[in-house]
């Protein structure tokens, strides 16, 4: 089956600094990738070059087809990464909702502005998708007045509503305090088992045992470990790897 | 005291109790500070009335002025009100067009464009407003442009001010985290509609309150134009009267009167919309 997700051959440089280090990875469709290790270990950088909100050093990325080579430069570069972002949604750590805009306007934002939608029917696809988060009641607040849940919730569904191939997390409950990690999680696990392809950039060792299909442990810029989560709870083979899994289940304890 | 009778009213919490000084405080706060202008206003008055009054062996004397004068040319000098509004309301909005233009040359990687913004900015802020006002006066039709006086000076005015204000904007993009960005490109939007539907609506918000005070400020500087003689707003128009029935300081007083009520209800105007604004009905 074809990857919907392949990065290859990628290295980031941020000024000296060699973040990521030749780094090739498939993700094929429906799959749940769970990115882990411990800050300044690229991980975030490394999701942030699917989408070129960071600049890839080297390397090619292709997203559901659709390849941005190394060496394609100017419009046609341009071009590319607009086509890449139209099948990536993404998440961020800090929910970064439109505050001028209600519920419903972040959402129907992107379908009406970018893709030229019909406002009727964004609006019909954004209130599915709201509901599907369970926030359609809050359709008309303003994101300043939701809990860091709720805007996490409301910011999950403008992704969908972008009908993208791929969603990226990044970091999406490190911002949360601790009672609200739930909710958001509760939603992520739902669009995972509806069959999104999904890459999750987390801390939440529990998200990434219980959802993930596959764990990918990232360390000094490079990937350490690639397994099934049991493979990796289990039987971890880097010591670093271990390290992470120990200290997490210190936490849980 | 009655501790008995009010004893079914719950006791006030010692929230309530520091709360209620508080509030005692700041309306006597209040008050007194209504009291005081109130007595500088007064002075003021006298100060105008011609009256005197003694103290031991010293007289206290105030100004006389000719208050038949002020009766007789207030409709005229009022009559320059329309202009002042009309001058600084033409000047803010070129202003404010330049100020953004100027704002986001700076953000650009083109150096031209970037070039042209600092060039401007640079120019502008480092030569006095009048000279600028006579210079449009005196150089546009040279150059073959015939505006009228009134507009070459909206033009210095707006030109002026576009320039200070430019550094509003500025801060006001600014002000946009760039987690705003992100999601906006992540979604899909080019650069044009990154700024024109995330950035420019954030920015303008965070731009109101600092336009508004430039508004009042520029009300006054709108006097100014009067220079050049031929925008016959409040200045020119008291000027005039005034040296013509020799009674400079009345008709002065008559304008400082008009700019100071003008710019106390812009200024009411501009509490409530930053109050609006601060509530955070965003």
């Amino acid at each position: 089956m074809l990857p919907i997700v392949k990065i290859s051959n990628l290295d980031k440089y941020f000024g000296r600094l060699h973040v990521l280090k030749n780094i090739s990875l498939e993700v094929p469709e429906r799959e749940v990738v769970c990115l882990i290790g411990r800050s300044g270990s690229g991980k975030s950088t490394l999701l942030r070059c699917i989408n070129f909100l960071e600049e890839p050093s080297h390397g090619s990325i292709e997203v559901d087809g659709v390849k941005v080579p190394e060496d394609a430069k100017g419009a046609e570069r341009r071009k590319l990464i607009h086509d890449v972002r139209l099948r990536t949604g993404m998440v961020f750590q800090e929910f970064n909702l439109f505050p001028h805009m209600s519920v419903l306007e972040n959402v129907i934002e992107g379908p009406v502005i970018v893709k030229g939608m019909d406002r009727k029917q964004a609006i019909e696809l954004a209130e599915k998708n709201l509901n599907h988060v369970d926030m359609l009641w809050k359709k008309d607040e303003y994101p300043m007045r939701l809990s860091g849940g709720q805007k996490q919730r409301v910011a999950i569904a403008r992704a969908l509503t972008m009908e993208p191939r791929v969603m990226l997390f990044d970091e999406p409950t490190s911002a949360l305090d601790p009672e609200l990690i739930g909710e958001v999680m509760n939603v992520m696990k739902k669009i995972a088992f509806e069959g999104m392809t999904m890459i999750v950039v987390t801390h939440e060792m529990g998200f990434a045992r219980d959802v993930a299909d596959r764990v990918i442990v990232m360390a000094d810029g490079g990937l350490i470990e690639d397994s099934k989560p049991e493979d990796l709870f289990n039987n971890p083979k880097d010591p670093r790897t271990k390290a992470l899994i120990d200290r997490y289940r210190a936490e849980e304890q | 005291m009655n501790m008995f009778s009010k004893a079914q009213d719950a006791p006030k919490s010692q929230a309530e109790l520091i709360y209620e000084a508080q509030a005692r405080k700041e309306r006597k706060f209040r008050a007194n500070v209504g009291l005081s202008w109130f007595i500088l206003l007064f002075i003021l008055v006298f100060t105008f009335s011609g009256q005197s009054f003694t103290i031991g062996s010293i007289t206290f004397g105030g100004i006389k002025i000719d208050t038949e004068f002020i009766a007789n040319n207030l409709a005229f000098i009022a009559g320059g009100l329309g202009e002042t509004i009309k001058i600084s309301l033409m000047s803010i909005v070129l202003a404010m067009i330049l100020a953004l233009l100027a704002a986001l040359g700076r953000l650009s990687t083109f150096p031209p464009i970037y070039a042209l913004s600092t060039f401007y900015v640079s120019l502008i802020r480092g030569t006095p407003l009048i000279l600028q006002i006579f210079f449009f006066y005196l150089a546009l039709p040279q150059l073959g442009i015939l505006l009228s006086p009134l507009f070459s000076g909206v033009l210095a005015l707006g030109l002026n001010y576009g320039a200070y204000m430019s550094e509003i904007f500025r801060a006001g993009l600014s002000s946009v985290g760039k987690g705003q960005r992100e999601a906006a490109i992540a979604l899909g939007m080019t650069p044009t509609q990154t700024m024109r539907r995330i950035i420019l609506p954030q920015a303008l918000r965070f731009a109101i309150p600092p336009v508004g005070n430039e508004f009042i400020a520029m009300t006054k500087d709108s006097a100014l134009v009067s220079v050049t003689g031929f925008a016959h707003e409040l200045m020119w128009r008291s000027v005039k009267v005034g040296r013509a029935q020799f009674h400079t300081l009345e008709a002065l007083i008559m304008a400082a009167m008009f700019y100071w009520g003008m710019t106390l209800i812009l200024s009411y105007f501009q509490n409530v919309v930053e109050n609006r604004l601060a509530k955070g009905d965003r």
